[in-house]
This record gives C-alpha cells, sequence and structure tokens, in this order.
C-alpha cells in the first residue's frame, strides 16, 4: 500500500515537475506546415461533410501558397460539453497555428476558449456562436431560418391546415432547440394548423424511427412533419415508408445527409431545408488560416441554406 | 524462536538474488495495486516518449481537472463494487446535483455554498433512496438503478427542459477552474476524498464489515454485522460523491448543463475493473479504481495528443484498457512459470 500512497504521491507532483517550456514550436517558421484543429460537436456524417470542406480549404490554400496546411479533425464521441472541453483543452496542449470549433454551448465552452486566448491560439466557430465580448469569425448560417424555412414550406404542401409534428434533436442542444421553437412560430401563425406530437431523436435515426411510427399511430390524421437535426429526417422518412402513408404523410427534412437526399429522390420527402457543411468547413479554415497570417477577418460569414428538391439533386 | 533463526545466514546459505526484472515483478505482483502501477508506469512513459506535447505543465494540469470529476464518481462506484453491488444512476444523481445546483444559485438567488451544501445533501439522499429500495424491496441493484438512472435524469430535464441554467455566480467558479499552487482545486477535492475513503476502508471496521459482505453477505449478516445499514450507506456515499463531481463540473464550467454527468456510467466501472476491484465483491480498493480511472484519462489525453482519427479512438482506447488489465494476469504467470 505504501507504493500505492507514493505513486500517488508522484502523480500529483507530476505537474509541479513537468518542463515548462514545451510546446512553443509552432512560432516563427514560415516553411512549417500550418496546423488547424478542427473539433465538431460529435462524430456525426453531417461533420464528415464539413470536414471534407476543410480538407479542400487546405489543399487549396497549400497549392496557392505553397505552404502546407494541415487539418486535424478531433471529434468528441458523444456531444457534451465536457467531453468537448477536455478535447479543445487537450488540442490547445499542442499549440495547434488555430482552433476551429463548432461550440456545443457558447456559454459552458467559454473558461476552455479563455484558456486558448492566454495560449495566444487563434480560433474559429462554425455551425456555432461564439461566446459575448470574443473576436471570433464565426461560419454559418441562421439556425432559426432554416427551421422557418422548413416549416413555411410544409405549410404550403399541407394547405395551411391540418394536424402536424415535430421531431426534436438533442433537447440540450441550442441549434435543435433553436429551430424547434420557429418551427412552432411558424404553425402558431396559422389558425388551422396544430402541433399534435413533439418527439425526440436525441440525433439517432433509429430513435426518430421508432418515434414517428408511435406518433404517427396515435395520430392517424397526421399530414406532414419537420424536424430539428440531421438524423431525425432519415428516421421519420423511414418510418413514413413503413407505414405506407408515403404521399399521405409530406415531410420536410433538414440538411443533406446522402440517407435524406435518397428519400427526395425515392419520393418519401418533398424537400429539404439545408445548411452547406463542406462550405461552413471551407470557409472556417480559410478564416483560420488569414487569422494564423496575422489577418483581421468578419464577424459573420453566412454559407446560406438551401432548398433541395427532386428538381435541384 | 528457533535457534535457527537467530543465526545469520553465511553468503553462500543465501538465497540466490533475483534477476532484476524478476525482482521488481515479484515486488509489484506481491501488491495488490502492482498490477495497475505497472500499467500506469508503461502508459505513462510511452506517452512521454511518444509526444513531446504529454509531459507539460498545461497537460498534466488538464489531465489532473478531468480525472477529478471521473475519479470522484469512481470511488463512490468502487465501494459499491466492493460490496457486490453495481449503481448506474450515479451519472444522473451528478447531472441532476448540478442542475438543481444551478436552479438554487440563479433562478432562486440562494446563498451559493448554502447551495452546494443542499445539492450534496441532494445527492445523499438519491442515493440512499436507492439503497433503501434495494435493501428493503430486495431488489437487484443493476435493474432498480437502471429505472433511477431514467427517474433522476427524466426530473433533470423536466427541470431545465434541456436547456442549460446559465449565470453560475463566481463564488464557485474558483471550485472548478481554480489552482492552488499549479494543481487543479477539483483534483485536490478528489485527493481529499480518496485520503478519507481510503483510510475507511483500510483502518475502521466499516471497512473491513464492507470487504466481509462482499465476500459473502450470510456470513456477515451471521456474524452480526449490520448489513443493510452499511449496503444503504455506501450507495448514499456513492450518491454524495457524484453530486460532489456533479457541482464541481457546474463550476469548472459556469454552466448547469442538463447532459452533465451522461457519461459518468460506464468510465467509473470500467477504471474500478481495471484497478482490480472484483466485479464480484469483495476484492479491490478505491485507490486502485482511481489509478484505473488515471489510465482511462491518459489514454483519452494521448489519443487526441496523438490525433488519432474519431473513428479509431474507441478500438485504441478499448484495446490499450484490454492490454492493462491483462498486464497484471501476465505477470503473475510469469511468476508462477518460474517458481514451479
Amino acid at each position: 500500500m505504501k507504493t500505492a500512497f507514493a505513486f500517488a504521491a508522484m502523480l500529483t507532483a507530476a505537474p509541479f515537475l513537468a518542463p515548462l517550456a514545451a510546446g512553443q514550436a509552432h512560432a516563427a517558421d514560415n516553411s512549417a506546415p500550418l496546423r488547424f484543429v478542427l473539433i465538431p460537436k460529435t462524430v456525426h456524417p453531417w461533420f464528415d461533410k464539413a470536414n471534407n470542406g476543410a480538407q479542400a480549404a487546405a489543399t487549396m490554400i497549400s497549392q496557392a501558397t505553397g505552404r502546407k496546411v494541415e487539418i486535424e479533425y478531433r471529434a468528441p464521441q458523444t456531444a457534451d460539453v465536457s467531453s468537448q472541453n477536455d478535447i479543445i483543452e487537450r488540442a490547445i496542449a499542442t499549440h495547434p497555428d488555430g482552433l476551429i470549433l463548432d461550440l456545443l454551448d457558447e456559454k459552458g465552452n467559454r473558461a476552455t476558449m479563455d484558456e486558448a486566448v492566454d495560449e495566444k491560439i487563434p480560433m474559429t466557430v462554425f455551425d456555432s456562436l461564439p461566446p459575448e465580448g470574443m473576436d471570433i469569425t464565426a461560419v454559418g448560417a441562421d439556425f432559426c431560418e432554416q427551421g422557418t424555412m422548413a416549416a413555411e414550406r410544409l405549410a404550403n404542401l399541407v394547405g395551411k391546415k391540418g394536424e402536424v409534428a415535430i421531431m426534436m434533436g438533442v433537447p440540450t442542444a441550442p441549434n435543435h432547440t433553436l429551430r424547434a421553437e420557429c418551427e412552432k412560430k411558424v404553425f402558431a401563425k396559422y389558425p388551422d394548423m396544430k402541433v399534435v406530437a413533439t418527439g425526440v431523436d436525441n440525433d439517432s435515426i433509429e430513435t426518430a424511427q421508432k418515434q414517428a411510427s408511435a406518433i404517427m399511430q396515435a395520430h392517424p390524421d397526421l399530414v406532414g412533419w419537420v424536424e430539428c437535426d440531421a438524423s431525425g429526417p432519415v428516421g421519420v422518412g423511414q418510418a413514413i415508408r413503413e407505414s405506407g402513408k408515403t404521399g399521405k404523410v409530406k415531410e420536410v427534412g433538414l440538411d443533406n445527409l446522402n440517407d435524406m437526399i435518397q428519400l427526395i429522390k425515392d419520393g418519401v420527402a418533398e424537400s429539404s431545408a439545408s445548411s452547406r457543411p463542406e462550405m461552413q468547413g471551407y470557409w472556417a479554415v480559410v478564416s483560420a488560416w488569414q487569422r494564423a497570417m496575422g489577418q483581421k477577418t468578419p464577424k459573420y460569414i453566412d454559407t446560406g441554406i438551401d432548398l433541395l428538391t427532386s428538381k435541384n439533386l | 524462536m528457533s535457534l535457527e533463526t537467530t543465526v545469520p545466514a553465511t553468503p553462500s546459505q543465501q538465497p540466490p538474488k533475483a534477476p532484476p526484472l524478476k525482482a521488481l515483478v515479484s515486488r509489484l505482483a506481491g501488491n495488490p495495486l502492482g498490477g495497475v502501477i505497472a500499467a500506469l508506469v508503461i502508459i505513462f512513459g510511452a506517452s512521454c516518449a511518444l509526444s513531446p506535447h504529454f509531459l507539460t505543465t498545461f497537460n498534466m494540469v488538464i489531465i489532473a481537472r478531468a480525472l477529478a470529476f471521473i475519479g470522484l464518481v469512481t470511488i463512490g462506484q468502487s465501494i459499491l463494487m466492493i460490496l457486490g453491488e453495481l449503481d448506474l444512476s450515479v451519472g444522473a444523481i451528478g447531472g441532476l446535483a448540478g442542475v438543481v445546483g444551478g436552479i438554487l444559485m440563479v433562478q432562486l438567488g440562494l446563498n451559493p455554498w448554502l447551495s452546494l451544501g443542499l445539492c450534496l445533501l441532494m445527492g445523499g439522499a438519491c442515493g440512499l433512496l436507492n439503497g433503501a429500495l434495494i435493501t428493503q424491496l430486495r431488489l437487484h441493484s443493476l435493474v432498480l438503478t437502471i429505472g433511477m438512472a431514467g427517474v433522476y435524469g427524466g426530473a433533470n430535464l423536466v427541470a431545465t427542459k434541456g436547456v442549460a441554467i446559465t449565470g453560475v455566480p463566481r463564488d464557485i467558479t474558483f471550485l472548478g477552474r481554480g489552482l492552488v499552487m499549479g494543481v487543479p482545486v477539483p483534483f485536490l477535492v478528489l485527493l481529499v476524498c480518496l485520503a478519507i475513503v481510503a483510510f475507511v476502508m483500510l483502518r475502521t471496521p466499516v471497512g473491513r464489515y464492507i470487504y466481509a459482505i462482499g465476500s459473502n453477505p450470510d456470513a456477515a449478516r451471521m456474524l452480526g454485522i449490520r448489513v443493510n445499514a452499511i449496503r444503504m450507506g455506501a450507495f448514499a456515499l456513492a450518491g454524495f460523491l457524484s453530486a460532489l463531481a456533479g457541482i464541481l463540473m457546474v463550476a469548472r464550467l459556469g454552466t448547469a448543463q442538463p447532459s452533465i454527468g451522461d457519461t459518468w456510467v460506464l468510465g467509473p466501472i470500467a477504471a474500478a475493473v481495471i484497478g482490480g476491484v472484483a466485479t464480484t465483491g469483495g476484492i479491490g480498493s478505491p485507490i486502485g479504481a482511481v489509478l484505473g480511472a488515471v489510465i482511462i484519462g491518459i489514454i483519452e489525453d494521448i489519443i487526441v495528443l496523438f490525433g488519432i482519427s474519431p473513428y479509431w479512438q474507441s478500438v485504441v482506447s478499448g484495446g490499450i484498457v484490454v492490454l492493462a488489465i491483462s498486464f497484471d494476469a501476465l505477470a503473475r504467470r510469469y511468476l508462477n512459470r518460474d517458481a514451479v
């Protein structure tokens, strides 16, 4: 047991004994590769698309400037603020030339971002907004506008009347909650429309499918669906198809996952209000690179929203 | 005492000196924590050698602070495992304590320190409720706490509607973010809790009773040990420590996130097993369990430092954990082979 206590004491002392001067390697060498760490909310196909855009921007900058740009993609296994903070802190420990972050909660991420400021590591955020008072470029689309676009599209499809349902994403994700609120506001404008059910899919296709099937059983007069995350529309579309209600129950989805696009092509979903993840990743890297070069960058870069239909796919 | 034992042995009579490697392995194998310490030394050394960013003050602080939260939950869970029990609601209790703390401090404007105390009491009460239901209704702890995790997690969502509570007073953020002589405050809290619990487990009758109950509850009952009272107390302690981790995390984040504790269920169990706590009860120690948590914390750290693809992270971390828990068995097999 003495050995154990001695070892515990050694571990406790490690922070004091560690070398103080490590990790300032990113400083002045203009020929060294520029290294940016991209940290999304979690492992998810939407962020893979954003990473594809980021890698494309890195290739473009490398070819245009002759200086290699590397993107390290480090995703938390779960969409949890403390897990994301742990990864951000560990990325800071490697002293990259910039951090590109999709924040889960700007207030919960604040303390960790302050550490990056202390270490003089420039940051860019995408798909989210930076904490108040931080001079950071945000790249993304307006979540409320995206939800509003989907809900208006559905309202027009069903003649602005009937029972509709909303599939929430992760109840604790601010962007999902905001989309749901804006969708509800649209439906509230039309007196003949009623939101009869709100499911919670926790950004899982399987959960969305189960919830949507149950809701359609409980509400046989349901005429349409909108969702708040990228997984929800895929699960809802599968439930519509399985219940034989294709065409009877309208769906306007979100985003552009491959399964979502296939549902539109198959006629199960009518359309999708899609953010542009590749473009968000691309412009986030461009902004981060400009910051690393000491350039001023805009406060906000709006990458816009596409309405995907069978005609423009 | 026999004459033989008083006569010093001549050099030729002394047993041959074991080779250094074997001597080290023998010494480690003789210690119940030898396997986990050896695995930790190897992983720590390899990390130092492979990443220039690992052994830096900044990174050590990161590891220590991240360890504090999971370590507190691990202490409680390891005591339950030594008793032969499990509590899968510890994460939910931690999350509920965090958001209740946020509500008390922000929405009701209560004194932060009073709120903190109330949250700890609430966590202890939740654990005690688990223990009472398990002992009085004779339910299996695994099944009961799965259900209670839903209850506490659901109460969390009802209270917050899934939205984080912001504006936590700065009075308590020092508890989560502060450093004392370069050491994170949550880590110091972990060390204090571990020292107290280790003392109780190793130096008091209560600790011996816990091992006795974990080894054979019926025999312990026949010896006059108040089995149900100790089991309830252990569940209450696990709830208390989870609530402490939850409120420290609120202080760390500066917001009361409803998702706090979501990742505190399997990690502490894995840490305890790595640290030598038997899932069948009666064997292990909270110190070993926390050393297991250190191994997991270092693995999580180096996965990011090495830039391992997120799709390979589970494979890599799982593989290292398997290697770590195999090390003890391999070392013992090595010794036994030479002894035959």
